[in-house]
């Protein structure tokens, strides 16, 4: 190739030249940035995703094309390239950047890692992988007109969790299994119901009637009401939701009756919790009504696609029994044991996930939702588009071209705008941050706090729901600091297996306790310091103070963008909870599913658009909340202004 | 598969086209996306940054495009184009890439025309006036003052996009640009919901609540609209009719709003979400509606008090509600519809809802009345404007905007903005205003030259020499005496005139956002000038 390249200083030319770059996610981000390096001059890229294409990638992955829908992102992506350029030598890994394969040796050997990801648990992998290999990291995301890009070094600027995230929205089970009060309580519970029918059956995920709920205990009327015997955990004795169908040949009309029916019923005689609240109405499949309550005809059919149309009740159970016959069909076809896995973009999973979400919404008196507004809030979609993409790619690709100079100095975090803001800014260049000495990742010794209650956690929520799930780790080993090494957790395959199910307090962790926490894949070790605590917020199952001298973290939190009245949607649910329920109940905790490319250093929330609205995003770019201006003729700090969604906490991004 | 059609009335075909265009159609919706399924954009050569901007209208599906470009591809063009083959050296350059880009969307058509815009221009320029937007790249001064000037007099808007070396920059013509959606931002929205001047309908439905009658379920599940109102009522009992005003008197209305909440045996009040909400509200929704300062402004306008013909349907339909407000609306716009979300049981929000989707579509019926007899008295059909169209203008006026640009032809010949202005933009050495000046300055070089400075590399020091004499031609020309540093010459000079695929990207990905927001008529368009600088990563906006 000539021409081009020749801008580039010579300096510069024969780095990119020799440089090996690991590209870590092939969808919108990554598939700009590829053909950026390729047509920079790049000779040498490894590429890695765990995704396959799917339709709804096209309207803005472009190395992907309808035929190639269901395979390897990772391999049509360096395949489409290497047809555009065969010189430059491009590898592909079909595979998950968080497997053990992939160690700190694999991410020595890149000059760069480039993140073109779109969740925080591969986000927070990577950055580990990157401090503990040594390797620069440019990270990106997008999220609707919103996107932005920084550079992270150890030692020298802010890692990837230097700042504390905002926490997931979670729902208490027992407000999920009892007392819904807004449409996303239903849609949790519709999608937990998905995998209790067709999917990976969760014990935490269950759907039934809680009797085990908090209002009703310490009361012993509310119980005295109950007919069915109540198992220690507060679940209802029976047969699993699955068995059940299974055994009534997951027969549309039964379930329905089940369902909305006689559990609405079961739920009922728990009179205390009706005492202030509208009690739930059981449905009747034939005289379900067949209009949407108080709507007038025409506006129903103002639009013309059913996705975008108010489905009346009966219109509900029609889907239902026809996504009921086809999941089961879809399921049969399996192999035995197997289940499906539900997916926004799946038609009768979704259909599925509408239609009990607005039933039950309808027993409860919530209103109900379109299939589109319902599939925002269960997908948590975040909307994507090329443009913007195009934009932060090529940000990223500035940015790598500045460290392979050794310019470290003057890589920017850089924010792209939805429109120039007051001061005509698109793009805001800002300096990057210093290391949070306190970081509970990259500090040189890290150490985090964490609030539980000893008593009530078991071990295998703490390796489960704290050590992985919330602070990302792997496959974590755990030891006791008390003098005389006891190791909790073993990576070893079942060497301390039989410690799972037993409670902090019986292992000896009190409060106080100081935990070793190592990660062999992330080389990454940490002290989790116990704090003993019975009063946890929102019925929480626990919570990481990190610094423990600020037990409140002043965490960013993304901020509504953009949008006029999403509903409650801001909520977006990935779902799930912490099961408050005193006795040991199933604690509930569901991941969130993140949408491709997308979501930001901090995340994005998803956009819903009001009924018959323009539906528009309420996408979020969060941005840590004091960042210096690059430009020295910023003048005054920002000018904050953001708009908080309903029930959520006003954030803010920033405005140069 | 054995859906039935009543129940599942898309096509296939319908539905998956939605799956693809899922993720943009949730910011731009349906009728975001149809409007960009109609549009026709002209791209003036297929460069790097041209065919980057088409790529992602392309991908998001645009109606259809034409590449005009007399070009054949050199090896240089296909090094940094993605949508140029690496054996279609010696091909038409517009004709390749044309190929290439259609593979992206078998939705999109597109067409190749095989002559430089000179000649188009010459020959039948008033082709160009069938585009809903014609972007143009690598034209000369003089052709592109043409250009502009064909366009500004059809009122086509022209995007000018440009990338060169490290930097690149956006140039916006539009005459007239009218935004239905111009998506302000939220915090500068007053929600309109008429508490202070309630409508019949309204007003009847909160009579009808009965707050002593409810009881603890009922009583705490009442919209905070409602609560509102009757603290309303019995403060203006209370107060000689007058709404409360001002910090002091809301603060005393709070209260008054207390006394309807539902107290325990011992007198502490309930725990009641929708009083909470209402206290909430009162800051906000208790000013008195007023047409904002902009619509104002419309209704002033002369495009709105001279209709011909010819004018164009968002002028008929300012008018039209100019005609509402000053009758029906009794001084105010029509009610919008949409209410916020509040703590309630369903019956009673979606009652509500009603009553407000009622009377914003009671709005629009006769603001539509009057469509049609404005139609009827400019000799048009009265169909041309539509009933959807009329409620989708009715529930967006409060975000109806004008924006008047500039012509690219004009820039050319003579500054807009003030010497001293001009003078002290370029004073600061980190200004965007400099690149802007280089860019200028190397285009007169082109002009003067027919090559690019640089683009030689035994030429490179004889070139410096040269574009600092095009560059301080333009100062003076601009009047103003500053000097700009010889390190941007050099780098100016480095550049040969080439484009860098990143800034192409780049660039192109922000004139495709822009094009987008055209045709779609949603957002704010920048006013009128992108400044991108990659040395710095930083960019700007001018109006020029």
């Amino acid at each position: 190739m000539e021409g081009p390249a020749d801008i580039l200083p010579s300096t510069l030319k024969k780095s990119v030249v020799d440089a090996k770059l690991l590209l870590v996610g092939a969808g919108g981000i990554g598939c700009e940035v590829l053909k950026n390096l390729v047509l920079s001059g790049f000779k040498n890229i490894e590429v890695i995703d765990l995704d396959t294409i799917d339709v709804s990638n096209l309207n803005r992955q472009f190395l992907f094309q309808r035929q190639h829908v269901g395979k390897s992102k990772a391999k049509v992506a360096c395949e489409a390239a290497l047809g555009f350029n065969p010189s430059v030598t491009l590898k592909a890994h079909h595979d998950s950047v968080m497997s053990q394969e992939y160690g700190v040796n694999f991410f020595k050997g890149f000059t760069l890692v480039l993140n073109a990801l779109d969740n925080r648990a591969a986000r927070n992998h990577v950055n580990r992988m990157c401090l503990a290999a040594q390797v620069p990291l440019v990270e990106s995301g997008t999220a609707g007109y919103l996107g932005q890009v920084t550079v992270i070094k150890r030692g020298v600027t802010e890692c990837y969790e230097c700042q504390p995230k905002p926490a997931q929205k979670t729902f208490p089970g027992c407000t999920i299994r009892n007392t819904p009060s807004e449409p996303i309580h239903c849609i949790v519970w519709a999608k937990h119901l998905f995998n209790q029918l067709f999917g990976e059956a969760d014990p935490d995920e269950d759907v039934s009637p809680d009797t085990a709920d908090p209002e009703l205990t310490g009361d012993a009327a509310g119980s005295a009401a109950l007919s069915e015997p109540a198992r220690e955990d507060g679940n209802v004795e029976r047969v699993s939701t699955r068995g059940w169908a299974a055994q009534n040949d997951y027969e549309p009309r039964k379930l329905f009756r089940k369902l909305f029916n006689d559990d609405i019923r079961y739920l009922l005689t728990m009179d205390k919790l009706w005492q202030k609240r509208r009690p739930p109405t059981p449905l009747d499949w034939d005289t379900l009504p067949d209009a949407v309550a108080g709507s007038s005809s025409s506006s129903a059919s103002d639009s013309s696609l059913s996705d975008q149309r108010l489905w009346p009740p009966a219109e509900c159970a029609a889907v239902l029994e026809r996504a009921v016959g086809r999941l089961k069909e879809q399921l049969a076809a399996r192999p035995a044991g197997d289940h499906l896995v539900w997916d926004k973009d799946d038609e009768n999973g979704m259909d599925f996930v509408a239609a009990c979400a607005n039933l039950r919404a309808h027993c409860f008196g919530i209103r109900l939702n379109t299939r589109f507004t319902i599939k925002s809030m269960a997908g948590n979609i975040i909307p994507a588009i090329a443009t913007t993409n195009a934009i932060i790619a090529a940000m990223v690709v500035f940015e790598a071209f500045k460290l392979l100079e050794g310019r470290l100095d003057d890589c920017k975090t850089v924010y792209l705008n939805r429109q120039p803001n007051a001061r005509k800014r698109l793009l805001v260049p800002c300096v990057l941050e210093k290391p949070n000495p306190k970081c509970y990742v990259c500090a040189e010794k890290p150490e985090v706090t964490v609030r539980l209650d000893v008593s009530q956690m078991k071990l295998q929520a703490l390796e489960e729901r704290v050590l992985k799930a919330a602070l990302n780790m792997v496959a974590p080993d755990a030891e006791l600091l008390d003098g005389r090494g006891t190791i909790l957790i073993s990576s070893e395959e079942g060497e301390t297996a039989a410690n799972a199910p037993r409670t902090l307090a019986e292992l000896g962790v009190r409060d106080g306790a100081r935990l070793r926490c190592d990660d062999f894949l992330q080389n990454y070790e940490l002290i989790v310091n116990i704090v003993n605590s019975t009063e946890l917020p929102d019925g929480q199952e626990f919570e990481v103070v990190g610094d423990a001298s600020q037990l409140q973290p002043a965490a960013p939190a993304p901020a509504p963008a953009d949008g006029e009245a999403g509903p409650s949607s801001a909520d977006a649910g990935g779902s799930a909870a912490a099961n408050g329920s005193g006795n040991g109940a199933g604690k509930a905790t569901t991941t969130v599913d993140d949408d491709d490319d997308l979501v930001c250093l901090s995340e994005g929330e998803d956009g819903t658009g009001t009924d018959g609205e323009v539906p528009t995003a309420t996408t979020t770019v969060g941005t840590p909340a004091a960042k210096r201006p690059a430009q020295s003729d910023q003048g005054t700090p920002p000018a904050k202004k953001r708009r908080a969604l309903s029930g959520s906490e006003s954030p803010e991004v920033i405005e140069l | 598969m054995s859906a039935s059609p009543a129940s599942n009335p898309k096509s296939p075909d319908i539905s998956e086209k939605n799956k693809k265009y899922d993720r943009q159609l949730r910011l731009w919706g349906d009728h975001g996306q149809a409007a960009l399924e109609s549009a026709s954009v002209c791209l003036i050569n297929a460069t790097a940054t041209g065919t980057e901007t088409l790529k992602s209208l392309v991908l998001a599906g645009l109606g259809s495009f034409t590449i005009v470009d007399g070009k054949i591809a050199t090896a240089e063009d296909i090094g940094n184009n993605f949508f140029l083959p690496s054996d279609c050296a010696g091909e038409s350059r517009g004709r390749s890439a044309c190929r290439l880009l259609l593979e992206l969307n078998p939705d999109v058509r597109g067409q190749h025309v095989e002559q430089p815009l000179e000649r188009l221009l010459d020959t039948e320029p008033d082709r160009l006036q069938a585009f809903s937007v014609v972007v143009a790249t690598e034209l000369t001064d003089s052709c592109l003052s043409r250009l502009s000037e064909v366009l500004w007099s059809h009122n086509v808007p022209l995007l000018v996009a440009r990338s060169y070396g490290l930097v690149g920059s956006i140039r916006l013509q539009v005459r007239e640009h009218l935004v239905v959606e111009s998506h302000p931002d939220p915090d500068s929205v007053v929600a309109d919901l008429r508490l202070l001047q309630p409508f019949p309908a309204l007003a009847a439905f909160c009579d009808s609540q009965q707050l002593e009658a409810m009881d603890r379920a009922a009583h705490g599940h009442t919209p905070f609209l409602v609560l509102l109102y009757k603290a309303l009522q019995r403060w203006r009992d209370e107060h000689d009719g007058a709404p409360p005003s001002g910090y002091r008197e809301k603060k005393q209305f709070k209260e008054t709003l207390q006394q309807f909440r539902l107290r325990t045996a011992d007198g502490v009040p309930e725990l009641e979400e929708n009083f909470d909400e209402a206290e909430r509200a009162v800051n906000t929704l208790l000013t008195p509606p007023s047409v904002p300062e902009a619509v104002r402004t419309l209704f002033a306008s002369q495009q709105c008090n001279s209709l011909t013909a010819k004018s164009d349907d968002f002028w008929v339909l300012v008018k039209a509600l100019h005609e509402y407000v000053e009758n029906e609306g009794e001084g105010l716009l029509p009610v919008r519809g949409p209410i916020p979300d509040m703590f309630s049981d369903s019956d009673r929000y979606i009652q509500l809802q009603n009553i407000y989707r009622e009377e914003a579509r009671r709005g629009a019926d006769q603001v539509q009345r009057r469509v049609h007899l404005l139609l009827e008295s400019l000799g048009r059909p009265s169909d041309v404007i539509t009933e959807e169209q009329v409620r989708h203008f009715c529930r967006n006026t409060h975000a109806l905007r004008v924006f008047e640009g500039t012509a690219v032809q004009q820039e050319l010949r003579h500054l807009r903005l003030p010497a001293n202005e001009m003078a002290a933009h370029l004073q600061n050495p980190e200004s965007e205003m400099v690149i802007y000046a280089m860019l200028r300055a190397a285009e007169r070089f082109r002009s003067e030259y027919s090559t690019a400075p640089g683009a030689e590399d035994d030429q490179v020091e004889t070139d410096v020499i040269k574009l600092k004499a095009c560059l301080s031609r333009l100062l003076s020309d601009w009047g103003c005496q500053n000097t700009i540093k010889d390190d941007y010459v050099q780098e100016f000079c480095r550049y040969g005139g080439s484009e860098l695929h990143t800034v192409a990207a780049l660039i192109g990905g922000c004139a495709a956002h822009e094009v987008i927001k055209l045709v779609t008529g949603q957002y704010a368009p920048i006013d009128n000038t992108f400044i991108y600088n990659g040395i710095s990563s930083s960019s700007a906006v001018f109006r020029l």
